[in-house]
């Protein structure tokens, strides 16, 4: 086996034969990625862009899925994905750049945070081993090295390096932690907002109550965790006391996952097993952005039994409960112009509605489809359009972004044009046949989900016309009605 | 479900009442076919005609269907029935509805004592000609097309034919309801509006059944299959 893995890493770093690969495909892997970001986020570039344009706060389910979808593009064993989606990737963190708090320009495509990234992720892979009480001996941890060499190089081949040995990388890694990073906004927003305020997953949408109490619970955890595998220097800058106990419930919690992933069949540690548990929608995508068929549950009876009970649980606990939505507007299609600017417009969660807002709906409706780079800008400048007519018409204190009241005030009377502009865009980069009519793939590439019965809509038909396609799109962001999937695209997860 | 209106009409109550006290005649026919042993039973709830009604009735009686959804889902699933709905496809049905609908139906999936079927937003015909289309649409060549090949386009095609239709309140009528698979099938008209329809008639018009099958066929029918309509 090992001459196997050697001959595949000459041949192919980030191919099937990788760690790399196995380690994206496990759900542990959500560990290390959870604790990068916080590496991340203390680096003042990183984190600057961060707390301007991510999502992930207000819809870290979504932005988890895009996530593992794009690390396992990324390894993907056919090169020519794994090009298309560094582009991609590429393009997507071109668009984000600003000035921070202090006025210090940043932009996500800077070289040396990208070497960052790429480092906190390697840093927090070999942690995890290490704490997992699975240590990795010098030549694995050389191949490992090298893939994550491969992996930046891919990223940005003319930019930034990471330094040749491991050895110069532990040098180059504290020389960063020591000088580098600071005590950003972003660390706080991801330890304390992120862990205690994550909305329920897709699975449990309909339980607020038990994600509630678990997250209560879990929430802490989780922070305590990751706060106590930080390096040490770096929890005293960022002001993070150790709590007693806190290191033995890491060690635990490390050496759970290993476990897990030793003792539990190998598809159940699966992050993809994971994540459909989590999202019934979430289907991986296989190369080319091809829909996927059925889940991967296919045969797991077990798993997919388990799934079938805690949907029967779900159902019996929806049906038992007073229902919260008789209250409010629960039989109305329409919503508040006020619900519509917090659960779809304010995409970054920051109570007002500017550009990375807009940017972030342009992003998820690009990686969803997978666009190529022309149509990326076609729809990028639709919403800057719709941006640029929304700031004419509603900011009336000129200050260059939209509250919540300001919009409340004023949307009903919009005109919408560059609305109408933006749903012609969306029709022709889903329509990718180019006939003229959007059906089952090009439904299913765009909202992950075949042609349903969609209550706020009626029934899909099997095809849908521009006309029709347009008039929903308008239907849901003019008229602010529910729409199952475009709720989905922009509010939920 | 026929003669809500009439039975309030009686009492002088508004239409809406009649749509009220059918509950309990429901619940009392769901309980009596279960002791019964009937294994399929089917309720007429609601046909795509009844959308014409006024708005305000319509209205009501949505709100009446979700509550008794809600209100009898555990005892339905402790019972071993398994729900299922039959239609349900307008738009305008709302989407709380549709929702615990679904959930009624995830939750009772794997029952088989009995199994339930409510035709909701159902018609008949729609039902065939959309098993016309699905056939059509896979190109299946006309001499493929059988009366058993055609029965398994249509909903729920793990459905028996059915043997018995009971018609409350003296109407004689077809309505619609399941064109296709009540061709064989005997019917009873009691006169007794549905609203007072009790165990005591389902029991009287499952002993018409058996007489009547006595009479004609000389063949001994498997566990009746009460359709009330």
């Amino acid at each position: 086996m090992n001459d196997a893995a050697a001959a595949g890493t000459d041949a192919d770093p980030l191919g099937p034969g990788s760690m790399l690969y196995r380690l994206t495909r496990q759900a542990r892997w959500g560990l290390v990625a959870t604790r990068a970001i916080v590496l991340e986020a203390a680096h003042p570039q990183i984190g600057a862009a961060l707390i301007t344009n991510s999502t992930f706060v207000a819809h870290p389910w979504r932005r988890l899925r895009n996530t593992v979808l794009s690390s396992q593009r990324m390894v993907d064993p056919d090169a020519r994905v794994r090009q298309r989606e560094a582009a991609r990737l590429n393009r997507l963190h071109a668009r984000i750049t600003g000035i921070d708090a202090e006025g210090r320009p940043f932009n996500a495509a800077d070289s040396e945070a990208r070497a960052w990234v790429v480092a906190t992720l390697f840093e927090s892979a070999v942690t995890m081993c290490r704490l997992s009480g699975e240590s990795l001996d010098g030549p694995t941890l050389d191949r490992l090295y090298a893939e994550f060499q491969s992996f930046l190089a891919l990223m940005d081949p003319y930019g930034g390096k990471l330094p040749p040995t491991v050895r110069e990388f532990w040098r180059y890694y504290a020389s960063v932690v020591e000088e580098r990073l600071e005590n950003t906004e972003a660390v706080h927003v991801v330890l304390d907002r992120l862990f205690a305020q994550v909305p329920a997953p897709p699975l449990l949408r309909d339980q607020p109550a038990v994600w509630a109490a678990g997250r209560a619970l879990a929430g802490p955890a989780a922070t305590a965790i990751i706060v106590a595998s930080l390096p040490e220097s770096l929890r005293a800058r960022l002001g993070l006391a150790e709590l007693p106990g806190t290191r033995t419930l890491m060690h635990a919690a490390y050496l759970s996952t290993r476990l897990a992933t030793r003792v539990l069949p190998e598809a159940w540690t699966r992050l993809d097993t994971v994540m459909t548990m989590l999202d019934p929608v979430y289907a991986p995508q296989r190369n080319g952005g091809a829909p996927a068929g059925p889940p991967v549950l296919d045969g797991l009876p077990v798993l997919e039994g388990l799934r079938r009970g805690a949907a029967k649980a779900g159902a019996l606990l929806r049906l038992l409960t007073p229902d919260p939505e008789t209250a409010s507007d629960g039989d109305s299609t329409v919503r508040s112009a006020s619900r519509f600017f917090s659960e779809v417009l304010d995409q970054t969660g920051d109570g007002h509605l500017d550009w990375p807002d807009l940017a972030a709906m342009a992003r998820e409706i690009a990686t969803r489809l997978d666009l190529d780079a022309q149509d990326e800008d076609r729809l990028f400048a639709a919403f800057a359009d719709w941006w640029r007519e929304l700031q004419k018409e509603l900011d009336t204190d000129g200050d260059g972004r939209i509250t919540g009241h300001e919009y409340a005030a004023a949307a009903a009377a919009m005109a919408g044009s560059a609305l109408v502009r933006i749903a012609d865009v969306l029709f022709d980069v889903t329509d990718t046949d180019d006939d003229q009519t959007i059906d089952a793939r090009e439904y299913q590439a765009l909202f992950r989900t075949a042609f349903d019965h969609d209550p706020g809509e009626g029934d899909a038909g099997e095809r849908l016309s521009r006309g029709e396609f347009v008039r929903r799109f308008l239907g849901f962001m003019a008229g602010r009605r529910h729409s199952g999937v475009y709720d989905r695209m922009f509010a939920q997860s | 479900m026929d003669g809500n209106g009439r039975w309030a009409a009686q009492r002088s109550l508004p239409r809406t009442a009649g749509h009220r006290a059918a509950e309990a005649a429901v619940i009392d026919v769901i309980e009596a076919a279960h002791t019964a042993g009937v294994e399929w039973l089917s309720l007429y709830a609601f046909s795509t005609e009844n959308w014409r009604r006024p708005a305000a009735e319509v209205d009501v009686l949505l709100r009446l269907v979700r509550r008794a959804i809600r209100k009898h889902a555990l005892a339905l699933h402790t019972r071993g029935i398994r729900c299922r709905f039959l239609g349900v496809t307008d738009p305008r049905i709302p989407p709380a509805l549709a929702r615990d609908i679904a959930d009624l139906m995830a939750l009772t999936r794997d029952n088989r004592r009995m199994t339930l079927t409510v035709a909701f937003d159902h018609g008949g015909r729609r039902d065939i000609v959309e098993a016309a289309r699905s056939l059509i649409r896979d190109g299946v060549p006309p001499e493929q097309v059988t009366e058993e090949s055609f029965a398994r386009r249509l909903p729920h095609p793990d459905m028996p034919e059915v043997d018995l239709v009971i018609r409350t309140s003296g109407e004689q009528r077809i309505s619609n309801f399941m064109l296709w698979q009540v061709a064989y099938a005997e019917w009873v008209f009691p006169r007794v509006l549905w609203p007072d329809f009790r165990a005591e008639h389902f029991w009287e018009c499952l002993e018409a059944y058996r007489r009547r099958d006595r009479r004609f066929g000389g063949v001994q029918a498997p566990a009746p299959t009460g359709k009330r309509h």
